[in-house]
């Protein structure tokens, strides 16, 4: 039995789209489902539902088999991480975190040590006695998650808890997150226009686009077999290239011809990874030649652009010592899988 | 800029200051310790008459303490009422947030005269309250005007855009998700009030309660005239000792007493506030 269930959930705001529309969602005990979505793609709004903070217009929501859809936000046991932490100001750290024991009347001999067990959760043991605004932003991140930790929700809510974090942080809060959470085994939401964050830490992923579901999956799901061109678009880079298809397969774009999945003929839009592109020749697959005209070197990868026959496609290769690095104006040959060439229909 | 300068700017201020608030002041610190004669000449040579007499009768130290606890009063009945409405505001859209601020500092535009005229009419023998009261079958009404009743209603009327102003400059650190937030850890409503708002909007609320008390107490047209000379306050009897009795040292000395509030009660004020910026 799922733990959590949106049906048909939807928000109106007036006569205007909906911001979230007849959204059907299950999620298990323990797993990290990801909302992931460009802003104003009703993420933010979902989850703001799950937690209870606005009503729903249509609906509901169940959690362990009950309806939660009416109960105000304090009787619906989640654990909510803000955008912007909202520890409040005027109590200490270890005070924040007791306030949800508090409020759940837990005995006072109690309290402390389940508030040090969450500050040693999070790996800030010495901080119980500081006041927010004197820690950094890592650091207030860690508390907002030891304080929706510490009343062990039967959901965890968690709203872009990694934006305004720098990169290197960033990486590190995701490894952590993910580790304290499969450790608890709590159910997790997790609202994110990070597709890599995304990537990295959900069991399964809902991409959202104006309200709506559009693909449900598990990461390598949604990056390899992406439902829409939207997916395809927003997780991953990609090369996109208006084409035309034929009866057999075959795909036009100028000069440029090659292969992909069979599909009914028309207007369409292919896209293929950049990194799935090489300049060994593949066996069976695609290949097409092309002059490079930018070659960029960002460490670990060098991104070539290749004007093939018109149409431009950047090739993206990891740096290995030993290989021939390629110069503006080479002639190359470039070459794919059938399979790495997504094809949907133009919009 | 150089100090010179800085100085240099400042002058015209210091000097008008000098000229309409330090010397002022001297002389009124002067009148309270010369004596007085019944045609009301201040009498030559200095005198602690008028103090021995303040402190003698107890009329006037029953008088400071009615002052001081209606003013109290009065303050906190403002806060009462604005505080709802102040949170309103705060929490209003952009949009509506102006709205509503225009709305509850437009009685600001009326002079105080004006409306408290507006309450004797309103609260007097013959007005709607009275009237409707009357027509639902109370025999006698309650007295609302010409007495202490009287006065703390329209004060608390007449004050109260200062309490909201004060509030809404106060409610800086006042953001809707620490309330999410207390929700969220499972606090009902009145503790999420309790716990969050009201400590986190303390500063705005001492605030307000320092303007709206020094405020009330130098009021002097709406008691004067809502109290229908039958309640004595501060602001009043230094009118009337001035002006009726011509007894210009114990309007002094009273102005100074009225001063010595003031001094007290800002000091209170930047202690607590000092206290708050620490916890």
């Amino acid at each position: 039995m799922p733990h959590l269930t949106l049906s048909a959930l939807e928000k109106r705001y007036g006569a205007a789209a909906p911001a979230v529309a007849s959204l059907n969602l299950k999620v298990a005990k323990g797993e990290l489902l990801g909302l992931l979505g460009p802003s104003g793609c009703g993420k933010t709004t979902t989850l703001r539902m799950i937690g209870g903070l606005i009503p729903v217009t249509s609906g509901q929501i169940d959690v362990a088999g009950r309806d939660v859809t009416a109960l105000p936000t304090h009787q619906r046991d989640m654990g909510i991480v803000f955008q912007n932490y909202a520890l409040f100001p005027h109590m200490t750290v270890a005070e924040n975190i007791a306030f949800g024991l508090e409020m759940r009347r837990t005995p006072r001999a109690e309290i402390k040590p389940r508030v040090q067990q969450a500050l040693d959760l999070v790996r800030l043991p010495d901080l119980g006695h500081r006041k927010p605004r004197e820690l950094s932003g890592g650091q207030q991140r860690r508390i907002a998650l030891a304080r929706a930790l510490v009343i062990r929700p039967s959901i965890l809510l968690l709203d872009e808890p990694l934006s305004n974090l720098d990169a290197k942080l960033r990486e590190d809060m995701r490894t952590e997150i993910r580790d304290i959470q499969q450790r608890l085994g709590i159910t997790t939401i997790f609202v994110t226009h990070d597709q890599v964050e995304a990537l990295a830490m959900c069991d399964r992923i809902a991409v959202m686009r104006a309200g709506h579901l559009e693909q449900l999956g598990t990461p390598h799901e949604i990056y390899e077999q992406p439902a829409t061109r939207f997916v395809a678009d927003f997780v991953g880079r990609a090369n996109q290239i208006a084409a035309t298809r034929d009866a057999d397969g075959t795909i036009r774009a100028g000069a440029l011809v090659f292969r992909g999945p069979p599909g009914p003929p028309g207007q369409v839009t292919a896209l293929i990874r950049p990194h799935r592109l090489g300049f060994a020749p593949a066996e069976g697959g695609n290949t097409a030649a092309g002059i490079i005209t930018r070659v960029t070197y960002v460490g670990d990868l060098l991104a070539c652009t290749v004007d093939c026959g018109g149409v431009s496609l950047t090739v993206e290769q990891p740096t290995l010592p030993g290989l021939p690095t390629p110069a503006v104006r080479d002639q190359v040959r470039i070459s794919w899988r059938i399979e790495d060439t997504l094809v949907f229909p133009a919009e | 800029m150089k100090p010179r300068t800085a100085l240099l700017l400042l002058l015209p201020a210091l000097a008008i200051n000098l000229v309409a608030f330090l010397a002022p002041m001297a002389n009124l610190a002067s009148y309270a310790f010369h004596g007085v004669s019944p045609s009301g000449a201040i009498l030559p040579g200095l005198s602690l008459g008028t103090w021995a007499a303040l402190f003698d009768d107890s009329f006037y130290a029953e008088l400071i303490l009615t002052s001081v606890l209606t003013s109290l009063g009065v303050t906190a009945l403002t806060l009462l009422l604005a505080y709802p409405l102040a949170l309103f505001v705060h929490r209003a859209g952009p949009r509506t947030k102006n709205l509503l601020m225009v709305a509850c500092l437009s009685p600001l535009l009326i002079s105080a005269v004006v409306r408290t005229y507006g309450w004797l009419v309103i609260l007097g023998d013959h007005g709607v309250i009275y009237s409707v009261m009357h027509a639902l079958g109370v025999e006698h009404p309650p007295k609302m005007v010409f007495n202490q009743t009287g006065v703390i209603i329209g004060l608390v009327q007449i004050l109260m855009p200062y309490m909201i102003l004060s509030l809404l400059a106060g409610f800086g650190r006042l953001d809707p998700a620490f309330e999410e937030a207390a929700a969220s850890l499972g606090a009902p409503p009145w503790t999420v009030l309790r716990r969050v708002v009201l400590p986190l909007s303390l500063p705005g609320i001492l605030l307000g309660f320092l303007l709206v008390f020094v405020l009330t107490v130098s009021s002097f047209i709406t008691p004067k005239l809502l109290g229908g000379g039958r309640v004595f306050l501060l602001a009043t009897e230094i009118y009337d000792q001035a002006i009726v009795t011509l007894n210009w040292p114990l309007a002094a000395a009273l102005s100074l007493v009225t001063l010595a509030i003031f001094g007290v009660t800002l000091g209170l004020y930047g202690r607590l506030a000092r206290a708050m910026e620490q916890a």
